[in-house]
């Protein structure tokens, strides 16, 4: 009897076994990850909520990227962290709550900020001189690569921190080529391009100019050529679809339902200036144009008019006698609010702009939108015409020289139209709520940069052979909502 | 009905199985002595868990008798997602599906009597809380219960047959997740009790001979609804915090129903007696697991959450009134093979195995029910303790195959309301029964 039950017992024993399922293995393929360096603007610095911070900067897509290197021979991965003392670095936007309609009211964080100097316009930030792989720099052009100067304190102040003032003049090509020569990379990522037509859009068309194609391509593969030097493998990004992102398409659906509620007809007025903000000598620069609000896009995308993020405090105003933007205009301009209505300074300047305040905002010719505060039909395709030559030079290039493409164009207009799901929890390109992007309505959170990483690392994986897995997206946060 | 309301008494006890022994949700412990010869019993006629497996059979069942199982049911699931983060095993859970049969009929009639309550159905899982798959599931419990009034005649002394109105007496649901809010995480609990339902279970057992039987049965499909079942929150944001306006007027629900089929099952089965000693079974058992093709939830009720009650902002749970989970199962075939050897008068001992077929198609499993095809192993044996009273006891031992499924095939089938990534599952259900005949 005790015979035969004896098995029967070690099988009982066995029942706290939890079976067990192997790691897949991470393996670097046909690429060597051991020293791996990041070229790029704000969304490979970690940029986030308008500003660059601690937190951003240890979610930034190379740092996740390289995070996961590490696990088949990627070796140190130094990026220009501000410290914990100064955490909030250049300082960023923060939701500090809601209006009683639900909008979000947004804050500026000003503690531990890492500014040493330099103007309330134009701080300069604690400076990290070590050797640094992430050389993403918030705001650099393509066009920027080569500019004298452009570390030095008159330049950018975030090429300004990381590099030493004897060698101020040192241009942006000549620091990556500097870096190439002793960090050695093996690997490298290159994303720059976005800012080549970003803040002609963000500027609603009205200020900055697009890049030159011909100067894109030639920069770009004049980059390039530093980066695969040495021999390095690498991925060239392509420059997603401004226009999907929340910073254009926030506004102008929900001034539309706003309007739509407080029983507005959508045949009302709505007249906006197109072109630069000023009006000039040479006709068409400075056109006033007279439609409707049907032409503003709503949620459903009807409508060609795209209002940006920037336009959110004046949209309520539509309809009314108000020169708001103009005295926020006037005080970013000269550094202070005109002292009254009829100060003669600000008066002049009215006129200049040829603005009557006085008149229905929005809704007349005299008071028109500000240009800025509108992408129209002719603005956008301008962008658009950009972007694809921009994603044909750095498609080809990275191709000539036989390297991995992350096309965030087309990714970006994937889960601007269907979300991109992680575990069962959705994210959408919507504004606050979407989880992708930040309170700037143009950068990524940490949870977007995770996603990011995770689609390069699928691309490198197809491209070199290599087996790495992504990281857990939801374990990023999106914007976080005050309790 | 006392023998409803005993069950209910106990039910907090013994309600329930876990991660299934056979495919899907469903739970093939219908008597200890099946059990431990692989789970056959179609084509055999060995005791009054007849009425489980083949209710034609009962009428040859010679003596009547009383007879009471449990099972203890550990599962073990292992599960490793797409992304580069380390195992998760299950918590630890032991759940005890239980049988019950009694039969009753004059010695030498035709015909017999029986009564019968069983767990056909159940799972119980419950995932680390902060696992990557809380916001698909964090812990499922289903419960059903059904009792079975049988009767079975023999027409003549080979051939018999019998049925039995199965009655879903009992049955629950309590399935939660987390749910991702930008304040932070959520939590939601439906709970609900089904309503009682009637079906069939009937057979046909043919005895041709002392060395061979062959026997049919088919038991019907109960929809197992829930009407009014609760739905209650955690983590939303505090009422008059900055967020909770925004956030909470999305889960106004306080209701839901939904419907669980409770599939129908076919068997044919074929029991062969070389010898006095030794009884072997093989049946193939078809379950008709296509009857599940959504997971529908209806939710209603309003807390005001919302501020005042209107049509538009009544039952919502994440701004929707209905929520569908696309399941779309099919029918799973189970082949088993089990035997059992008189040793001497006291003593029996069994030994079977069977091969389970996934009821869940690849890019469809989900953490509720993380199926696979299975092998099966079974062990047992029964000691008659005197002529009328004797124990069974059995060992069972399930090990699923390693399932995968990819991001890529949840995106292809529509289905990313779960997770990708790879299960592991292996169930011991050691059981006990004891027997009185007379």
């Amino acid at each position: 009897m005790i015979k035969r039950t004896a098995p029967a017992l070690a099988l009982l024993g066995l029942a706290g076994c939890q079976p067990d399922i192997e790691a897949p293995s991470t393996s670097a393929g046909s690429a060597d990850f051991s020293s791996y360096i990041a070229v790029g603007n704000s969304l490979t610095a970690g940029y986030s909520d308008g500003g660059l911070y601690r937190e951003g900067q240890l979610s930034s897509y190379p740092s996740i990227l390289a995070s996961q290197f590490a696990k088949a021979g990627g070796g140190n991965f130094v990026q220009p962290l501000f410290t914990e003392a100064q955490s909030n670095g250049s300082g960023y936007l923060r939701l500090a709550g809601f209006t009683a309609t639900g909008s979000p009211i947004t804050a500026n964080v000003t503690t531990n900020l890492a500014v040493r100097g330099g103007t309330a316009a134009a701080p300069l930030y604690t400076q990290f001189l070590d050797p640094v792989n992430n050389l993403g720099v918030p705001g650099i052009r393509m066009s920027d690569i080569q500019t004298v100067g452009y570390g030095s304190t008159l330049g950018n102040p975030y090429f300004e921190r990381i590099t030493p003032a004897a060698a101020a003049g040192q241009t942006y090509l000549q620091r990556v080529q500097a870096t190439v020569a002793s960090l050695k990379p093996t690997f490298f990522t290159e994303w720059l391009g976005n800012n080549d037509v970003l803040g002609y859009a963000t500027a609603g068309g009205g200020a900055n100019s697009i890049t030159r194609t011909d100067t894109f391509t030639l920069k770009t593969n004049r980059i390039l050529n530093v980066l695969v030097s040495g021999g390095a493998k690498g991925v060239v990004s392509t420059i997603p679809d401004v226009t999907g992102i929340p910073f254009f398409t926030t506004v102008g659906p929900s001034f539309r339902a706003t309007l739509a509620a407080a029983n507005v007809p959508s045949a009302a007025p709505f007249v906006y200036t197109t072109g630069i903000l000023a009006p000039s000598a040479t006709p068409g620069t400075n056109a006033r144009v007279s439609t409707t609000l049907a032409s503003i896009r709503d949620a459903s995308g009807n409508g060609n008019l795209l209002l940006t993020l920037t336009a959110s405090p004046y949209a309520g105003l539509y309809g009314r006698p108000t020169g708001k933007y103009w005295r926020d205009f006037y005080k970013q301009a000269t550094g202070a609010y005109p002292t009254s209505s009829s100060d003669p300074v600000y008066n002049g300047f009215l006129r200049g702009m040829a603005v009557d305040t006085t008149q229905a905002f929005g809704q007349s010719t005299g008071n028109p939108f500000p240009s800025t505060l509108v992408l129209d039909g002719t603005e956008q395709t301008t962008v658009a015409t950009a972007t694809t030559a921009f994603n044909a030079a750095l498609v080809a290039a990275a191709n000539a020289r036989n390297l991995a493409v992350f096309d965030a164009y087309a990714f970006f207009r994937t889960i601007a139209a269907g979300g991109y799901v992680v575990n069962a929890a959705n994210n959408t390109t919507g504004y606050l709520s979407g989880y992708i992007f930040s309170l700037d309505g143009v950068h990524p959170t940490p949870r977007g940069y995770a996603i990011i990483a995770n689609e390069m690392l699928k691309v490198i994986n197809a491209k070199y052979g290599s087996s790495f897995q992504g990281v857990n997206a939801n374990n990023y946060r999106g914007v976080v909502f005050p309790q | 009905m006392t023998v409803k309301k005993l069950l209910l008494a106990g039910g907090a006890l013994l309600v329930s199985a876990s991660a299934a022994s056979a495919s899907g949700f469903q739970v093939n412990l219908g008597g200890q002595k099946n059990i431990g010869m692989g789970g056959v019993g179609v084509g055999l006629s060995l005791d009054q868990a007849a009425m489980f497996y083949n209710p034609g059979a009962l009428a040859m069942v010679r003596e009547n008798g009383v007879q009471v199982g449990f099972n203890a049911a550990l599962a073990r699931v292992s599960f490793r997602s797409d992304n580069s983060t380390p195992q998760r095993n299950l918590e630890k859970q032991v759940v005890f599906p239980f049988n019950f049969y009694a039969s009753f009929g004059p010695k030498d009639a035709k015909y017999k009597f029986g009564i019968a309550a069983y767990t056909p159905y159940g799972s119980t899982l419950k995932y680390a809380s902060d696992w990557e798959g809380r916001y698909a599931l964090t812990e499922i419990t289903l419960q059903a219960i059904y009792v079975q009034p049988t009767a079975s005649y023999a027409i003549t002394p080979t051939l018999s047959v019998g049925a039995g109105l199965t009655i879903l007496a009992y049955g629950s649901v309590n399935l939660q997740k987390d749910i991702p809010l930008p304040t932070g995480t959520g939590h939601i609990t439906l709970d609900g009790k089904t309503k009682t339902q009637f079906g069939y279970n009937a057979g046909i057992f043919f005895k041709p001979s002392e060395k061979l039987s062959v026997g049919v049965s088919y038991r019907s499909k109960i929809d197992a609804t829930v009407d009014n079942g609760s739905v209650t929150y955690s983590g939303l944001p505090a009422a008059g915090s900055a967020s909770a306006a925004l956030i909470n007027r999305s889960f106004t629900a306080t209701n839901f129903t939904a419907t669980l089929p409770l599939p129908a099952v076919a068997n044919i089965g074929v029991g062969v007696t070389p010898n006095e000693k030794l009884t072997i079974g093989l049946d193939a058992s078809l379950t008709f697991w296509s009857a599940y093709r959504t997971l529908d939830f209806g939710f209603s009720g309003n807390n005001g959450n919302a501020g005042t009650a209107t049509d538009a902002n009544t039952g919502l749970v994440g701004g929707s009134s209905l929520s569908s989970s696309k399941r779309y199962y099919q029918d799973a075939l189970a082949f088993r093979l089990g035997g059992q050897y008189k040793v001497d008068d006291k003593l029996t001992v069994r030994a079977g195995a069977s091969y389970d077929f996934t009821a869940v198609k690849d890019g469809y499993v989900g953490p509720e029910t993380p199926d696979a095809d299975r092998v099966i192993l079974t062990a047992g044996l029964s000691y008659q303790v005197t002529e009328h009273f004797g124990v069974d006891a059995s060992f069972l031992f399930e090990d699923f195959l390693k399932r995968t499924q990819t991001q890529a095939q949840l995106l292809d089938n529509g289905t990313t309301d779960r997770l990708a990534g790879t299960y592991k599952t292996q169930v011991y259900v050691p059981g006990i029964g004891l027997h009185y005949k007379f």
